[in-house]
This record gives structure tokens, sequence and C-alpha cells, in this order.
């Protein structure tokens, strides 16, 4: 009866929410638990058949989980997911609520979910996964999230409880493959990883926290490093070291930022990825895991859909501003400004560049990480440079110190939609890297501007 | 013209929160001044260079101070003799209670200092975390992020940083931040710290230098950027 009230109550605020235009995806999930605080465990118990999937970790949450949601799409397998990234526990219970009728069923084959790793142990409690998949942990909004070790920890109680569950990690990452390494219960662990890679890397990556062996605290040995503490690696000793991956990706070649090819295992066939950068390989190579893991499909099933996956929501994603093809690059911590100024700055730096850093708590109040990241391997970065948000001047100072003179920094969002148009012409293109909130804010903007425009035309 | 030497403790184990970017500051702002520098990395297990000029350590996770607290009591006597003959230190957050007398972490227990700084700290079950602004007699007003579980306090002697004008600096009772002794500061701010407070940045530039036995003026920089960030910093819930 509680548990009815509450996803009657989500449905409702969920359409409210609609009619006043608000579209926050967490309020439903909210006014559901208040009424019902295990709605979520009620909601994903007894329903998808075929399993429950968890993806998390610092960066590629949201690619991966589309990925996976792609792969179950074009093979005729149904799911709920939590699409737009809302990916703490409210948010989940929204996804699910407005899926499911009055008495709780949901009708889809699969639950796939990312989250947030702070949410980690309390939502899995209540979900019971049958897989969990953690791509890697990097420094990230330490005033949210606390210590990389501490997440480590919290991860590694949590998996002991969880019997049922199925591990999927990324081997090239010291403290992720840890988590399968000395584990009390009997668990299958499937690995993936990164057989070579040989192009482009930052000069001033700062960015490897967990280069010690998790176990004994000495300094690993890396043959292979990749970026920030991925790699190929093994501990004083030997007893901790790189795990073999079940499924490792060979042969990275990166076309320009349009694409990256490679190919799984020994398998001769080319998968290319519309998305670029070897952090996307990690993202494939994780849902191709998580995949291969928990459902019955084969490799070609799984990597046909992968490669014909696109961008999810402002990772990646294009955008028509007034016939300016916008390209937008989430940013939230050093490792995925570093990849993003790898991939795509490094290799196409004539465009205009725009930053826009808000310190929201969303975003991570504290924005000390800027000094973290690699700018300084834009030293030779020939557009234009325009920083806002509401710590622009903190992202100007920081280019200054990176050897970039002539930053315009603009507080203001109208105002630096403004300087965008004026710095750049028709037909031209232009990278936009926002932190999370003024990724919302900016990308709404814009898609207004692309209809007004439509419309106009019309 | 003999370099500056910087010199960075353990950037492996004790560089979490942005600490690059003070070593970023004390290079930028010499070498706009046409001033040599170099910096050494000195890990675990490694010996601090007797030239140093300047040493700065930043802060880490529980789990690597640890190990730092161990290995630091084997510099403990050069780190001071160091501090004695006027040498500049830099110390942030987990530094700066290492450098103390002890740290009583959550996890691991009492981690032993070299005691250069008169402080004792002790983590707390809540953190610290948020914007800062402290009003220092020398340097006038500071501005930083702090986030911290550890819990400072002063015993016997101490001259505080500054005192805290919003956000909790040492402990949530006693409005200090920071410690100053001699050419050495401890604090709890990042910010990163040094590029957004250009007046300490070069107060620790200048006394550096005095160390190398050289004497050179410090010419004046445009700090416009550092003003306007710092006002958008203060102006920050």
């Amino acid at each position: 009866m509680r548990s009815l009230l509450a996803i009657l109550a989500a449905k409702a605020a969920f359409r409210i929410n609609r009619l006043t235009g608000t579209g926050g995806t967490s309020l439903p999930g909210m006014v559901a638990q208040k009424i019902d605080k295990d709605i979520l465990k009620k909601l994903v118990k007894n329903n998808f058949p075929r399993g429950v999937i968890v993806v998390t970790g610092t960066n590629g949450k949201t690619t991966t989980t589309k990925l996976i949601a792609d792969v179950l799409e074009s093979n005729g397998i149904s799911y709920v997911y939590n699409r737009t990234g809302s990916n703490m526990e409210r948010g989940l219970i929204t996804s699910v609520a407005l899926e499911s009728n009055i008495t709780g069923r949901v009708s889809a084959d699969v639950g796939l979910f990312e989250v947030d790793e702070a949410y980690m142990p309390k939502v899995c409690r209540a979900i019971q996964p049958n897989v969990i998949l953690v791509s890697n942990l990097f420094r990230d909004q330490l005033d949210r999230f606390g210590e990389l070790d501490k997440i480590a920890r919290s991860f590694r109680s949590l998996i002991e409880e969880l019997e049922a569950t199925q591990l999927v990690l990324n081997a090239d990452d010291p403290l992720v493959a840890s988590l399968g390494y000395e584990l009390e219960s009997e668990k299958k662990v499937t690995y993936f990883g990164v057989g070579d890679y040989s192009g482009p890397k930052l000069e001033h990556d700062r960015t490897a926290d967990s280069i010690f062996d998790p176990f004994t605290q000495e300094k690993l040995y890396y043959t292979q490093h990749y970026f920030s503490h991925l790699g190929k690696y093994r501990g004083k000793g030997g007893a901790f070291r790189r795990p073999k991956p079940d499924y490792q990706a060979n042969n990275l070649r990166q076309k320009g930022i349009e694409s990256i090819q490679f190919n799984i295992n020994r398998s001769d066939d080319l998968v290319e990825l519309k998305i670029p950068g070897i952090f996307n390989v990690y993202n494939a190579m994780g849902a191709f895991s998580a995949v291969k893991a928990s459902l019955n499909l084969e490799d070609d099933q799984i990597t046909k859909a992968i490669a014909g996956s696109t961008a999810a929501f402002g990772r990646s994603e294009v955008l028509n501003y007034f016939g300016r093809e916008a390209l937008i690059l989430l940013i939230k911590n050093p490792t995925g400004l570093n990849q993003i100024i790898q991939t795509y700055l490094l290799s196409e730096n004539d465009r205009l560049l725009v930053f826009i850093i808000n310190d929201s708590y969303a975003d991570g109040r504290d924005i000390s990480w800027l000094w973290d990241s690699a700018l300084e391997d834009l030293a030779h970065y020939k557009g234009k440079i325009l920083v806002g948000g509401s710590r622009a001047d903190d992202m100007a100072l920081r280019l200054k110190y990176a050897g970039k003179k002539d930053v315009l920094a603009e507080t203001n969002e109208a105002e630096l939609l403004k300087l965008i148009t004026k710095h750049t012409s028709k037909r031209s293109k232009l990278f936009i890297l926002p932190t999370y909130t003024a990724m919302l804010s900016i990308r709404s903007q814009i898609v207004a501007g692309d209809e007004l425009q439509k419309e106009y035309w019309q | 013209m003999k370099p500056i030497k910087i010199v960075h403790l353990y950037p492996e184990r004790m560089s979490i929160y942005g600490d690059y970017g003070n070593i970023i500051a004390l290079r930028q702002r010499m070498n706009w001044r046409g001033i040599e520098n170099i910096v050494e990395n000195i890990e675990v297990g490694s010996k601090i260079p007797n030239d140093a000029d300047l040493i700065f350590i930043g802060g880490g996770q529980d789990k690597g101070q640890v190990i730092v607290s161990e290995d630091l009591a084997s510099k403990a006597d050069q780190i001071k003799q160091f501090v004695e003959s006027g040498g500049a230190l830099l110390a942030v957050c987990g530094g700066y209670q290492l450098l103390g007398e002890y740290f009583i972490s959550n996890d691991y227990g009492r981690l032993k200092g070299i005691g250069l700084f008169n402080i004792v700290s002790k983590a707390t079950s809540s953190r610290m975390i948020g914007n800062i602004v402290v009003q220092s007699d020398i340097f006038g007003k500071l501005v930083g992020f702090e986030n911290h579980s550890g819990s400072t306090e002063y015993v016997g002697r101490a001259q505080p940083l500054g005192s805290v004008i919003k956000g909790f600096g040492n402990n949530p009772t006693d409005k200090q931040e920071g410690i100053i002794y001699k050419n050495a500061i401890g604090t709890y701010l990042h910010g990163s710290f040094l590029p957004k407070n250009p007046k300490v940045c070069d107060w620790l530039i200048g006394k550096a230098i005095a160390k190398s036995g050289q004497s050179i003026k410090l010419k004046p920089l445009s700090d416009l950027l550092e003003k306007r960030a710092r006002s958008s910093s203060i102006s920050r819930p």
C-alpha cells in the first residue's frame, strides 16, 4: 500500500515537474522515498528477470551506461536506465518508478544504472545487482567524495557483503583491480584492459594517484603507462600485479577527433568507436565486458552496437549554435580534463576554446583541481580562449600561470554567448568545456537558440 | 647566478588537493622576473639536498601520511636545521599537520610529527570544508579553500598565520589559521594557495633568495588577474 502511494506520488511529481518546466529528475524519487523509505528495494526486487547491472567509477559512467544501453537496444533486450545521469539514490528511484505500473511491476528484462561512487553502498544494498562494473578511480571532487582509498575501502566491504554479485573491473587501474584480490567471498571477476597505446601523451600529467601497491604501499613498477595511473604494472615481489584481462583492446588507432579503432583479444574484427580517445576505449571495453559477464550475447552482437553508439548528453556532443558547430565536452576533474586536452585540443588546436567553470555543489565547490590539470600542455594552442562561469577569474588565472595570455573572462552567460558569436563565424567549429552545472545551462541556451533559429527560417 | 632550488617533498604521496599550483606559482613568479630556478622532487627514502632554498610539502591521503610520517623522522633534524638557518618553507594541510608534534588520525592512530611547528592535530568526525578568508598581519587578506577533518591547536608559543574571517581554519572554535615560524608557513589553505595569494608567494621567494646567499630585488608584477580571482573567491559562499 505504502509503495503504491510512493509510486503514484513519483509519477505525479514528474508530471508536475514537466508542466512547470523544471524537469528535475531527483524530485519524484525524493517524494517517493519520503512516503516509503524502502521504495528502491521494492521497485527493483522481483523485476528485471535478466539482471541488474550497476556502473560506477570516477569517469565515464554515463558514456559506459549509454554504450550498454545501446547494446541492449540493438539486441532487442528491454531495459530501464537512468538516462540523464541522475545517479544518486533518488535519481534511480525516479527512473524505475516512471517505468513501473502502480503495483510496482516493470516490464523490462534488464535494470541498468550508473551509480555515484558515494552512494554505492546504500544503493547496492537496496538493489542487490548481478553485476558491478568499476571503471576507474581518479581524484575527483574531494569535497564530496573524500579520498580514493576511502572509496575503495567502502567498495571492498560492500563487495564482500553482496554474495551473488559478479565484478567487472579495470585491470589497468591498480586500485580498481585490487578490488578483485584477496576477497574472502567466492566471486566471479571479469577484467578488462588495454594492451598497448602509442597515441599522443601529455607532458604535464600530474594525476597519477594509485601508483602504490594497495597491499604493501610499495611503489609499483610500470612497463607501460597510458595516462594517470592506468597502464601495465607490477608490485615488488609480484604478489600484486596487473591481472591478465579477460577482454583486452589491442592496436588502438585514433583517427583525428572523429573516432578510434581497436580490436578485442585476438579477433581480426576492428571496432571503430565514434567517440575518440583511449578513455572511451576503456568505456567501450567496460561495456563489452559487463554485457559478456551478464548476458548471453556473441562478441559481434556487442561490438556492432558499440560501433554504432554516439555520445551521451554533454559528453562529446555536437550542437549547432547559429551555424557554428559546438562540441560540448564535460569536465569534472583533472584526469577527465587531461584526456580531453590529449584527445581533442592537441589535434585541433586552432578552434575557439571556451572553458566554463562553476563551483556549485554538483560541480564540486573546490576548484583547486584546475591546478592539477595539464593546462601547460596548451602552451601552443593557437585558437582564442574564453573563460566563463562563476569561477571564470580563477580559470583565467590558471591559464596565465600555464603561459596563456589574452584569455577573455566573462562570468555572465549571456555576455559569454555574445563573445562566442563574435569570435567565430558561420560554419566554424569550437570547443566548449563546461563543468556539470555549466554544461546543463549552456546546453539549454544553445538548444533554445537553435530552435529559435529553426522557427525563424520556417 | 645559482638557480634557486625548490625541494618538493613527497609529490607522489602528498599532493592531492591542487598542491602543484603552489610549485607552479613559485616557479612562474621567478621565471617572469628572470630568476633561474629548479625543482627537485624528494620521495620516501631519498635525502633532501643540502643546497635547498625552499621546501614545499602538500596534503595527502591518510594512508600516504602514515608512510610519510615514518620517513619524515629521518629528515626531521635536517628540516629543522634548514628552517633555523633561514630556509623558506611552505606546508599545506597534511604537510602542515606532520610538521607539528603529532597527528592522531581516524584510521591509523597516532602519527608522529617532526615538531617544527608548535601544533598538535587530531582527526574529528566531521570535515571542515569550504571557501576560507583569513586576515593576516603580514600579508593582508588570504583566500583559499579548506578541506580537512584534522583539528589543530597550538601548544606553547605560536604565531598564527592569521585570524579567520570566513570558514574554519585550525579548528572549529579558535578562529585562528595556520602558523608562521621564522621563514616557515603552515596552513590549511588550498585553492591553490600561492597563485591567489601572491604576497605570500613573493615573500617565500624573497626568503629563498636570501637563503641562497644572493641579493636580488623582486620586481613588482602585474597582479591584475590575481586580484580578480581573489575578489571573486571572497564573494563565493
